[in-house]
């Protein structure tokens, strides 16, 4: 592949354009970015709108948009599960958020394992909290890197070689740098120009494409039919079935619990924020449908046999389908806007999760067990610092490790978050939980849920379960949440005599 | 007694039951998975789902419409707690 020059220099102007923003958001809505809740939070102050381009910005990610319609691409239906997957998010942030938002704002609760700590009053608890948080979101800010890489490989780069990883490099060595400086702001800020960006490539997608194809119907009249729906299910199993529907629910209470999203929802000015964004967000919601619907497109435009393209799919495999279909349909310039899109789509997730990840070592770790006498200012220091080496090491994860790993062990991640499920939804809702019976439901939950992943060689969560000689396939991540809360519920009467429990720091918490 | 009141301020989430209807919308796999009636060469499977998240969002605008209207009340008479989001914690929570 050669240099793309005029798509280059598009990405590149845009890139720019966006770091520039990076920087002055520092003084956006000013205030002392020395106190933690203003540099990792934003300062709890951002509205509606901004609440909608942040959100939207950190959990529909670069990722998502190469790897959603990648996996359309390649398997077709089961890919689609991210729709019913959006479908399902947004019930579940209207009633379970607005009340831990209310509960973080009042006692200056910056991580979800601050409000564990205190709801709780068990440091060990919230410990694991914190560490399953950092366990799973290191993974995912590698991933971030993979989706940009794919599309700087699109446009002609060499991604081989160290030379190859150069302007990787340069783009982490910018997000890191507005991020120490502007801390939350900055995402907040440049979310706004991605989803711009975003919105305006898919919808020029929809429209130019299919017109160039002969319309949806000859789209999916082109895609061979057994992808087109699920297969049934075999007697004695309830197969793809049960995979479909479980993956869905199991992601979509596994997506709030991620510290980034718990960032995002935290920063915001108030309960009705939230609950307005559960209704608004949708729009983005059937934006990644249509993005799914890319892998059929690609199917039907024959990316994959067009030998130009030849060498990114032997490099990037089914990833490159949405970059190769951009360059096959969109003039240089416009693929140089979409492959922006993409890349500044990376950096926003990316400082959101580095700054969630900062925001729960601080918190978490370093003021709980190492420096609990910090000053406000050393402890926005640290989380600026570890913003870094968060960063630094996701940089030397994808170029160092086979990029399997990152993937598998986001899948990890996946079942390694939703067990927080648990300590989080009936600390908001239900009273006479134990603390230790929560720690012994987190622990089990998460063995059960790697077993599960392990017998599967880490290459898939879907789990076969024999239950009454019926085959349930479904996500390994639902299934061990399932153990962790029978756990948690049946033990805490039995705990509660064997240990009583010492109750919340704060009783006003513990109450319904 | 403390329990009667805090069960009939339960009540004003009643609009929360809606939130169902997105979940059973997509929990039955087999019901959408045909690719016939087609929408505009569009099979069953793929818009019927896509039209899933328009009707979610609009069940999420409806019971935020719906609650929206008495938390609104309560804002006005209640400033000084931090709005609808302790009004609903029973009584001596609210007022």
């Amino acid at each position: 592949m050669t240099l793309d020059v005029t798509a280059t220099i598009v990405f590149v102007a845009l890139f720019l354009f966006v770091t520039w923003i990076g920087f002055i958001a520092a003084r956006w809505r000013k205030a002392d970015l020395d106190q933690l809740h203003e540099w990792g939070l934003g300062g709890r102050r951002f509205g509606t709108i901004v609440t909608w381009f942040l959100l939207g910005g950190d959990l529909y990610t670069a990722y998502t948009f190469i790897a959603v319609p990648a996996l359309v691409f390649g398997v077709g239906a089961m890919g689609f599960f991210a729709v019913p997957y959006t479908v399902m998010i947004y019930p579940i942030l209207f009633l379970v958020f607005p009340r831990l938002w209310v509960i973080a704002r009042r006692d200056g609760h910056v991580t979800a394992a601050d409000y564990v700590r205190a709801r709780f009053n068990s440091r060990l608890l919230a410990l694991a909290v914190a560490l399953t948080g950092l366990l799973a979101t290191m993974p995912y800010i590698a991933l971030q890197l993979v989706g940009m890489e794919v599309v700087i490989g699109a446009l002609g780069f060499p991604t081989h070689g160290i030379v190859g990883h150069i302007p990787l490099i340069i783009a982490f060595v910018v997000l890191a740098a507005f991020t120490y400086t502007s801390g939350l702001r900055a995402p907040a800020l440049i979310a706004v120009v991605k989803d711009m960006l975003i919105f305006v490539t898919i919808f020029a997608a929809i429209v130019i494409i299919p017109a160039k194809l002969g319309g949806y119907g000859a789209i999916f009249d082109a895609v061979p039919e057994e992808k087109l729906t699920l297969r049934p299910p075999m007697a004695g199993s309830l197969g793809d079935y049960s995979a479909y529907i479980t993956l869905a629910l199991g992601s979509a209470c596994a997506l709030f619990l991620y510290p980034h999203a718990m960032t995002g929802i935290l920063s915001a000015s108030s309960g009705h924020v939230i609950r307005r964004n559960a209704a608004a967000l949708s729009a983005y919601s059937f934006v990644l449908g249509l993005i799914a619907l890319l892998g059929y497109m690609a199917i039907a435009a024959g990316v994959d046999k067009n030998p130009l393209y030849a060498l990114g799919f032997e490099r990037y495999g089914a990833n490159f389908a949405v970059p190769a279909l951009f360059l096959d349909m969109f003039p240089s310039w416009f693929a140089g806007v979409a492959f922006a899109a993409v890349a500044i789509g990376a950096l926003v997730p990316a400082a959101i999760m580095s700054i969630a990840c900062a925001n729960l070592f601080t918190r978490n770790i370093y003021k709980e067990y190492w420096r609990p006498d910090c000053t406000d200012a050393q402890e926005a220091k640290v989380a600026k610092i570890v913003s870094l080496v968060v960063k630094v090491g996701a940089v030397v994860f994808v170029l160092a490790i086979p990029q399997s790993y990152a993937i598998q062990l986001q899948l990890l991640g996946g079942i390694w978050i939703i067990q927080l499920l648990p300590p989080i939804l009936l600390g908001l809702f239900a009273r006479g939980l134990n603390a230790r019976a929560l720690l012994l439901g987190w622990a089990i939950g998460t063995a059960v849920g790697t077993y599960m992943a392990a017998t599967r060689g880490f290459v898939s969560s879907i789990y076969p379960l024999e239950l009454f000689g019926l085959t349930i396939p479904g996500y390994a991540a639902l299934y061990s949440v399932v153990v962790n809360f029978a756990v948690a519920i049946a033990l805490s009467p039995v705990l509660d005599r064997v240990w009583p429990q010492r109750g919340a720091l704060d009783p006003e918490s513990n109450r319904r | 007694m403390a329990r009667k009141a805090a069960n009939a301020s339960l009540w004003r989430y009643w609009p929360r039951l809606l939130l169902l209807i997105p979940f059973a919308l997509v929990a039955w796999v087999p019901f959408y998975n045909r690719i016939e009636p087609a929408l505009g060469g569009i099979p069953f499977f793929y818009w019927y789902q896509l039209a899933a998240i328009l009707a979610g969002a609009a069940v999420v605008v409806g019971v935020y419409v719906l609650e929206g209207r008495k938390a609104f009340a309560d804002d006005k008479r209640g400033r000084k707690a931090s709005g609808k989001d302790r009004a609903g914690r029973g009584p001596g929570a609210a007022r």
